[in-house]
């Protein structure tokens, strides 16, 4: 299979916010899936384990609360969304491990079996506190995007994100806004491409 | 708060008032103060529209005290749009005004003859009651304008809208913030037409001259009063989540957990979702130079609301609450944050329940009214019906259950005729049984994550048995009822939850202000106390079993992404108030 083309961007970090609804939305990287939700974030995102404890407080897998992060194994095509504690009855129902996960029990991950290990992909989703702290990060390990969700993200884009950036590329090649575009809209609308942004501060 | 002031508007000659000792509401408050008024002196089967029913407007019993975040008003009576007891509570500036004013409730009694429309002043020196028919029909946001040139931007208003005036069951009652704006509602239950009914439009709040009420131990209740802030500042929900996001965070949240109902109660995911999540909204309100934090009365350490100004930069409404997000957005297919903060304009201008106004548009939709997610439909039924108070506005204006009725739809998502919030109970079970079994009809209020694990309540209940749903919502229920007669927002329900000290730091800031000693047990008393009461209310206006119950639909459409229905059983719902 041909390698994926690669787009490089480097933008300072308050342009983070750009990516917010893509983020929020969820991206698909690449992974070796089949492991548990903690040495995904841990071992492969490197992720703080005591990050994961404070600020991680709700997770789903698979749109299903998790409680466990030992023992929830990750499939490939997983969607795991992470978010920080959360406000109301339902919100700190939802928490991991929560005093009240009981009134959620039919909807909580409970599949407890091991999954095929290898190479594959998964979908990260990114809210509220944790998508201010951790998007740069997966950013930077790049995600992948059609063409065509490239189009909506770079139309959505104010000009003051392209005036602001120190340097985009496709596979090693310089680009502009206006050739960028103009790639984006005469390739395949399902081929993807990866991007990885690069944050200055 | 050691008086009560008391308005008879049926008198000969015109209202009369009185003031009488507070008795044992001086060390009351909120919904302990406006539920034990209402079931003391209010016959449970009047017509809640008739000289019968009473207005009981209370301060929380820390309001007006130098204690943080203590600003929410209680306003109870008996109910038009459930037909029970009602206590419906708002931020804003009255409650501090009030209570520094040194009142620890107002009843408003009788109705008066003729058309003539009143407003009440209430300052240290005096109680006004007078005929202003000038106000007749505006709605909140000129009446307020038009107001400050009369008695200037010291003081709180409490107002109606049209739709209280025209008496419709969803109307609310305004409060005004700290920039003197009608953002802060009384919403649920149609409080603001019993108002309307008494022909009052407006009581200005006016403290000058009057200072905070002093604690019983100055000492501790400073040392509780820092430990409680510094608690709340601490917490990740209450000191950065709702600060950053407001309430809406929720949005995304519940969407990924399959639990936020979309298209009147179809669906449990809604695509747009992201779009209007509280993230999105928060970036949208900076982006305009509007605020993505702010206070909706003065002393608040959390400010889970915010400013949301329209594309050219003017104010336009506050920000919308996550209820309100849900019920105008998800709920009925609409995905603009635009259209969704039009809509809080319209709904806080009119003076209506912005969950109870949502939830009937989106049955409306259902019923073929308008498309899912025709956003300027929307606007227009609000702007030009219900606003101007046409037959169709006036459906909509009674309340989801009077809308689905109407047009003919099955699937209407109310509890005691009150529209269900933003959480489906096919998700989160437990929620459900708080939305059947409630005192006030569906209420996310109602059964809050209050410290039912530091209270020693609801810590082991078995996830597989129903009888643990049941358990959860009445301690949660029991808890909630003591923290809204309290004057606290209930968003010191995370710090407190899960921070033992800052539940402590909150029983020191009652006991060193009241001059006792406050345990857990004392909380989970009141509330049972209070619950008990509003039951027996309810109970007396002809409330049975077959009450505290969802609608059908929840136990038979099953709901995707997780394809559940509703499985907690009437025998079981029946055990909640397992002490009556
Ligand atoms: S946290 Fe929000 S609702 Fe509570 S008092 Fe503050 S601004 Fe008002």
């Amino acid at each position: 299979m041909a390698e994926k083309q690669s787009l490089r961007v480097v933008a300072p970090l308050e342009q983070l916010s750009a990516f917010f609804l893509l983020l929020q939305q969820g991206v698909w990287l690449q992974a070796q899936i089949g492991c548990s939700v903690a040495s995904l974030l841990t071992e492969q995102f490197n992720i703080e384990e005591k990050y994961i404890v404070e600020r991680i407080t709700t997770m789903f897998l698979d749109f299903k609360p998790i409680d466990d992060l030992e023992t929830t194994y990750v499939k490939d095509g997983s969607t795991l969304a992470l978010s920080s504690a959360m406000p109301g009855l339902v919100g700190t129902t939802m928490r991991r491990g929560s005093h009240l996960a009981a009134m959620r029990g039919e909807i909580s991950y409970q599949n407890q079996q091991q999954v095929v290990s290898g190479a594959g992909r998964i979908k990260i989703k990114l809210f509220n506190m944790v998508m201010t702290e951790l998007g740069a990060r997966f950013l930077a390990h790049g995600v992948c995007l059609t063409n065509g969700e490239l189009d909506t993200l770079l139309s959505e884009m104010d000009d003051s994100f392209w005036q602001s950036i120190e340097f985009a590329s496709v596979d090693d090649q310089q680009v502009d806004y206006t050739s960028l575009v103009n790639r984006v809209r005469t390739g395949i609308t399902d081929e993807e491409i990866l991007l990885k942004v690069e944050f200055t501060s | 708060m050691d008086k009560i002031l008391r308005i008879n508007m049926s008198a000969a000659g015109g209202p009369t008032q009185s003031t009488e000792k507070a008795g044992e509401f001086a060390a009351l408050g909120g919904r302990a103060t406006t539920s034990t008024i209402v079931g003391n002196e209010v016959p449970p089967d009047c017509h809640p529209l008739s000289a019968d029913n009473k207005l009981v407007i209370a301060p929380g019993m820390l309001s007006g005290t130098a204690a943080a975040i203590s600003g929410r008003i209680s306003v109870g009576c008996k109910s038009p749009l459930t037909g029970g007891i009602k206590e419906s509570n708002a931020g804003g500036q009255a409650a501090q005004v009030l209570a520094r004013l040194g009142y620890a409730a107002v009843i408003i009694e009788g109705i008066p003859e003729g058309d003539d429309l009143y407003k009440i002043h209430i300052n240290k020196d005096r109680v006004e009651i007078s005929v202003d028919n000038s106000n007749k029909l505006l709605d909140n946001y000129p009446l307020i304008e038009k107001l400050q040139k009369e008695y200037g931007d010291k003081v709180a208003y409490m107002s109606i809208g049209s739709a209280g005036e025209r008496l419709m069951a969803s109307a609310s009652i305004a409060c005004t913030d700290p920039e003197l704006r009608p953002t802060r509602h009384c919403g649920r239950g149609g409080v603001g037409a019993v108002m309307g009914s008494k022909k009052i439009k407006v009581i200005i709040l006016d403290d000058a001259g009057c200072k905070n009420r002093p604690p019983q131990d100055a000492e501790r209740f400073k040392t509780a009063n820092r430990a409680f802030v510094e608690g709340i500042r601490k917490h990740p929900v209450s000191g950065e989540g709702l600060p950053a996001y407001g309430t809406n965070v929720l949005t995304n949240v519940l969407n990924e957990a399959g639990g936020y109902p979309t298209n009147n109660f179809k669906t449990g995911q809604f695509e747009g979702g992201t779009k209007i999540s509280g993230e999105s909204l928060a970036e949208l309100e900076i982006s305009r130079g509007g605020k993505a934090t702010h206070g909706c009365h003065r002393g608040c350490v959390i400010q889970c609301s915010g400013i949301y100004n329209d594309k050219d930069g003017k104010y336009l409404t506050k920000q919308p609450e996550y209820e309100t997000v849900w019920s105008h957005g998800g709920h009925c297919g609409i995905s603009d944050l635009d259209t969704i903060a039009t809509l809080d304009y319209w709904d806080d201008n009119v003076g209506v329940d912005t969950i109870e106004m949502g939830v009937a548009i989106g049955v409306a939709m259902d019923g073929g009214l308008l498309e899912f997610g025709d956003g300027v439909g929307a606007i227009n039924l609000l702007r030009d019906e219900v606003a101007k108070g046409t037959p169709l506005g006036r459906i909509l204006g009674g309340g989801a259950g009077m809308t689905g009725k109407a047009f003919g739809v099955t699937r209407v998502p109310v509890v005691k005729n009150q529209a269900l919030p933003a959480y489906d109970p096919r998700t989160v079970q437990g929620i459900g049984v708080t939305y059947a079994t409630s005192t006030q009809g569906a209420d996310h209020t109602a059964g809050y994550a209050v410290a039912t694990n530091i209270l020693k309540v609801g810590g082991d209940v078995d996830p597989l048995k129903p009888e643990g749903q049941i358990e959860l919502s009445r301690n949660l229920q029991i808890a909630t009822t003591a923290i809204d007669s309290t004057g606290l927002c209930l968003f010191i329900a995370f710090p407190i939850l899960d921070q033992p000290e800052t539940f402590q730091s909150m029983l020191d800031l009652l006991g060193g202000f009241y001059g006792i000693e406050m345990t857990g047990d004392d909380v989970a008393a009141l509330g049972q106390k209070v619950l008990t009461l509003e039951r027996k209310f309810n109970k007396d206006a002809g409330f049975g079993p077959e009450d505290d119950r969802l609608p059908s639909f929840f136990q038979t459409e099953k709901l995707p992404p997780h394809n559940l229905t509703f499985g907690v059983t009437d025998e079981e719902l029946d055990q909640l108030y397992n002490w009556d």
